[in-house]
């Protein structure tokens, strides 16, 4: 029994489940489109934080200078979770500590720091209690071939030699493992036993981590009133502190104010596409709401039925929009775990973000409400006279007649549907304009992440070895025995003869001859500028580096003054870039290798670089380390280019998957509007259908008006979306970089390239559907 | 001479217990010229059999010839062309193009056929119709009298073989009414073209050749009213 008139409603809404299906999926893809946006924000804080206790840990706050008293009453505080000191020596890997001749540095922190510092996680023993214990960095187990339980010297600056006994492994840090040093840890007395004496209290801190969810700028201030400290001597982990949102310079609000934005555009393109589907679910059904006023409803029971109509819709539609949304979370999750896995490692596998939600729920009821005003009002207007006479409202009546003269009739009546109504025809175009613009205006953000965050290059190696004196004391026997090792992916060296002696048209330079082989010059050719990579190749020339205060340039003749002798050459190509570091007044020539082997005589190598197969393991990494031997410098820097690649890869699908998703905001808008437009026209085309216009010529009639609405979308959503892009490119890019703004031709390509097949799917189902149309259906009156 | 043929023509809707048999095996020819009204209650099936006899509803089972063509023995697409060629449709509500000024309705048929319009032949069109002085207006500047004779026009010009008309004076004063009734006349006398009308009104069958009547479905002939 139905008890008030908005029981109506659902009623009605059972009857027309059809007709409202389109507006139900373009609140689906709203609600979903925000959820994905700020699950996707909440994401990239997550790992950002994962990143920040990796690198700086999880300590809230250090305090330097400060006495044991003082530390006490610190530590004494109930919102104090965990506190340490910490005290680090060599750091810098500039004092000679050592272990069996390797570079050391050693920290000294208690227990308690562990919990503060994930990085320095203990994966075998325990943590070094006793004075004469200390842990040691894994990579140091393999490297010395050492147990839990072993005696270990370490070698301090004034030529004394300490013994500890080994009481577990921790982590590698990326830091030391590319600088190939140890790293030890020993408790707080030890530490201040044997090494603060000797460093003058070099960076002995307190560190604290204060419980969850309290306010820690406060506590700070109030410690630092208490205890009469000055600001300088309380540092805040600002990094950790702005992802908590707990700090005015953070990241998190700019990512979050980012996400709000972006919020808003989709709120904007979501009103569009949903007011416009409401829009002409009120038009079919004048008449209905016609009978509403004949039987009594006053314009405000219209509006309110038709709110309460676009409200409902929100119970069903809001939680699978939730649900979608979630789902594409867990998928983009899941894609960074499979692009940079050790980075990613961590990141909740199905995690549901309440941000994210929270503002899907939100958009969806704002947006809803915000569409059903105008077609509210327009319900309401309807006059009851509607019902009786049959007749349409007036708007419906055409004002201006079609043009039939030069085109077919159904093409000038497309085009005529398209652009006979002002107002509909602005909408139209302004809503495909609007993620054009949307997109144009987004994507000097990929800019902007290919410049703040570089990727890595083709040519990051994972493994160098360096020759210790920068000559050519790498053997060509070692290049050799690594090429058939199977971890090895990609394996070239370089030869540097430094500071050679040269003429350029009869100025005198200083040169730094360098070697390239296959893969470098490969690589080269993508920074060519000018001239012919091939030349260097062949041995026929030299290629050097742009650098507009060089005399160097294409074509001139340079002649070297070896030991052997002089040496003439020529400029054969000029790159834009290298992966040396320029320095003023020394010209980089890069020649083949078999080049650098006649003029110098060396045949071994100065650095050689390796790519590693992915999966390699640590013991492999060991064996190339022992096949090089202990006169090299061994880098490894797996680590940093796992962690490099994760930044850039969380950044890029945040950016990337934005994009995508105002391409599909644009793909649904296109096919809904002119699907929309279609069930608003299905009235007309059916009287045309019984007097004689084929199914073809209906077809043909819609292809004609979504044509026209894209084309003036393409134009309109073109110009403005490039000129905003050229502003914002100029803000983001050339103000802080210098590379001038370009016409982005990949990104208008791919959003008209959308735009098109979107339109070509967009007359499918018309099509579809004006094949399957009765007309007899279609013109009888109701 | 034999216009149009209807053969045990039947038309279901629905199945089983919600089944409606809408034309019962109707069968009955019409001669060229020949003006011809349906009459019947409401939901007897005088629209079903218009619809059908024009080609736009398909029926359940019999035949309809039209200058001894099977309407149905065509794909839609050819029908299509068919239909616009040769039978011209009046409809209750007019169905005018709305942004199609009444000159542009008239020939919107021709048009969808990509010929060019006679200029002669809608000048005289316009002319019998009373609408020159209107030519340039749109449907929505229009009386209702006005609208139905240019949807007269619209099935006019193509000089069809069969004009079907379904209630062709629903919706208009009796003044109107019969200016609509002497177009139809007109067509088929001076055009020679084959009229069937659908009609409630009993006054309109008087100047009309011959009355069928349809009642659940069945049809049968009354004979010349003329006469």
């Amino acid at each position: 029994m139905m008890k008030r008139y908005l029981d109506l409603v659902p009623i009605s809404a059972r009857v027309r489940k059809r007709q409202s299906r389109m507006t139900r999926i373009c609140i689906i893809l709203a609600v979903s489109l925000v959820t994905v946006i700020f699950g996707m924000a909440d994401m990239e804080v997550q790992s950002q934080k994962l990143g920040a206790l990796q690198t700086d840990g999880g300590w809230h706050a250090m305090f330097s200078s400060i006495d044991e008293e003082q530390a006490a009453l610190i530590s004494a505080r109930p919102q104090v979770k965990n506190s340490s000191w910490y005290g680090v020596t060599n750091y810098r890997l500039d004092i000679e500590y050592s272990i069996d001749g390797i570079q050391t540095a050693i920290c000294g922190f208690d227990e308690e720091f562990m919990e503060m510092f994930p990085a320095a996680r203990l994966i075998e023993g325990s943590f070094p209690t006793g004075t004469d214990e200390v842990a040691l960095m894994a990579s140091a187990k393999e490297r010395l071939n050492l147990q839990i339980g072993d005696s270990i010297q370490l070698s301090t600056p004034d030529c004394k030699d300490i013994t500890f006994t080994i009481a577990g492994f921790t982590e590698d840090t990326s830091l030391l493992t590319k600088a190939d040093a140890l790293g030890i840890i020993m408790n707080i007395a030890t530490y201040s036993k044997y090494i603060l004496k000797d460093s003058q209290s070099e960076n002995l801190a307190y560190y604290v981590e204060f419980s969850p969810y309290c306010r820690i700028r406060p506590i700070l201030t109030d410690i630092r009133e208490q205890l009469n400290l000055s600001e300088k001597q309380v540092q805040e982990n600002i990094k950790l502190l702005g992802l908590m949102g707990q700090s005015d310079d953070s990241y998190i609000f700019s990512l979050y104010r980012s996400a709000a934005i972006l919020m808003v555009l989709v709120v904007i393109a979501g009103v569009l596409m949903i007011a416009g589907s409401l829009n002409s679910n009120v038009v079919q059904r004048t008449q209905f709401f016609g009978m509403l006023r004949c039987l009594g409803a006053s314009k405000k029971q219209i509006i309110r039925v038709v709110r309460l109509e676009a409200l409902n819709w929100c119970k069903t539609a809001i939680p699978i929009g939730i649900i979608v949304g979630t789902f594409v979370i867990w998928v983009l999750c899941e894609l960074l775990k499979v692009l940079s896995p050790g980075y990613f490692e961590s990141l909740p596998a199905l995690g549901i973000s309440l941000p994210g939600i929270f503002a899907g729920v939100c958009v969806g009821i704002v947006t809803v409400l915000l569409s059903a005003l105008s077609p509210a009002k327009r319900a309401a207007r309807v006059s009851p006279l509607t019902a009786v006479s049959g007749n349409v409202d007036s708007e419906q009546l055409a004002k201006k007649e079609a043009k039939t003269r030069f085109l077919r009739v159904e093409t000038a009546l497309g085009i005529h549907h398209a652009i006979s109504s002002k107002k509909n025809f602005i909408l139209m175009v302004g809503s495909f304009a609007f993620s054009i613009i949307l997109f144009l205006s987004f994507t000097p953000a990929v800019d902007f992440l290919n410049h703040a965050i570089r990727p890595l290059r083709p040519y990051t190696p994972d493994i160098s070895i360096v020759s210790a004196d920068n000559t050519c004391s790498v053997s060509a026997q070692l290049l050799k025995q690594l090429e058939e090792n199977p971890a090895v992916k990609r394996l070239y060296g370089r030869k540097f003869a430094y500071k050679v002696p040269a003429t350029v048209n009869g100025q005198q330079v200083v040169v730094n001859l360098i070697s390239y082989e296959k893969y470098q010059f490969a690589w080269a050719k993508e920074e060519l500028l000018e001239g012919d990579i091939e030349d260097g190749k062949s041995g026929s020339g030299v290629l050097t580096v742009y650098d507009a205060a060089s005399p160097l340039q294409l074509g001139s003749a340079l002649t070297l003054n070896l030991g052997t002798g002089e040496q003439q050459l020529t400029v054969a190509g000029v790159l834009s870039n290298s992966p040396f570091s320029p320095v003023e007044g020394e010209e980089i020539v890069i020649c083949s290798e078999e080049m650098f082997r006649q003029f110098t005589g060396e045949t071994g190598y100065t650095i050689l670089d390796i790519q590693l197969n992915r999966d390699t393991a640590n013991a492999e990494v060991a064996d190339i380390r022992e096949l090089a031997g202990e006169n090299v410098t061994f880098s490894d820097r797996r680590m940093q280019n796992a962690e490099a690649r994760g930044a850039y890869y969380s950044f890029a699908v945040f950016i990337y998957g934005f994009l995508a998703v105002i391409a599909l905001i644009a793909v649904f808008n296109i096919i809904n509007s002119i699907g929309m437009s279609v069930s608003a026209r299905l009235k007309q085309y059916g009287a045309m259908r019984a007097i004689g216009m084929s199914n073809r010529q209906a077809i043909r009639m819609i292809k004609a008006e979504t044509f026209t609405y894209i084309l003036f979308g393409v134009i309109v959503g073109g110009v403005i979306g490039l000129t905003i892009n050229k502003l914002l490119f100029e803000k983001m890019v050339t103000m802080k970089w210098g590379t001038p703004w370009y016409v982005p031709l990949v990104s208008i390509s791919i959003i008209v390239l959308v735009t098109a097949l979107s339109s070509i799917a967009a007359v499918y189902y018309p099509a579809k559907r004006i094949r399957k149309l009765s007309i007899v259906d279609t013109i009888v009156e109701y | 001479m034999n216009i149009l043929n209807v053969k045990n023509l039947c038309k279901t809707y629905g199945r089983g217990a919600t089944q409606v048999n809408a034309l019962k095996d109707v069968s009955f020819t019409l001669d060229k010229g020949e003006f011809t009204a349906v009459v019947g209650e409401s939901g007897s099936g005088k629209s079903t059999l218009l619809n059908c006899i024009g080609g736009l509803d398909n029926p359940t089972s019999g035949k309809i010839y039209l200058a001894g063509e099977d309407l149905f023995d065509m794909n839609e697409n050819k029908r299509t062309i068919f239909r616009r060629q040769n039978i011209g449709f009046v409809f209750q509500s007019f169905q005018l193009v709305s942004e199609l000024t009444v000159e542009q309705n008239i020939i919107f048929p021709v048009l969808l056929d990509y010929r060019k319009p006679d200029k002669d032949e809608l000048e005289e069109m316009l002319e019998v119709l009373g609408l020159t002085d209107r030519r340039y207006h749109l449907p929505g500047q229009l009386s209702g009298g006005q609208q139905q004779r240019v949807a007269i026009g619209r099935a006019l010009i193509t000089k069809p073989m069969l004009v079907l008309a379904d209630e062709p004076t629903g919706n208009l004063d009796s003044k109107n009414s019969q200016d609509v009734m002497d177009l139809l006349y007109r067509a088929s006398r001076h055009y020679q073209q084959t009229v069937l009308m659908i009609t409630h009104n009993m006054n309109l069958t008087a100047c009309v050749d011959r009355v069928l009547h349809v009642a659940d479905g069945v049809l049968s002939d009354f004979g010349g009213a003329r006469t």
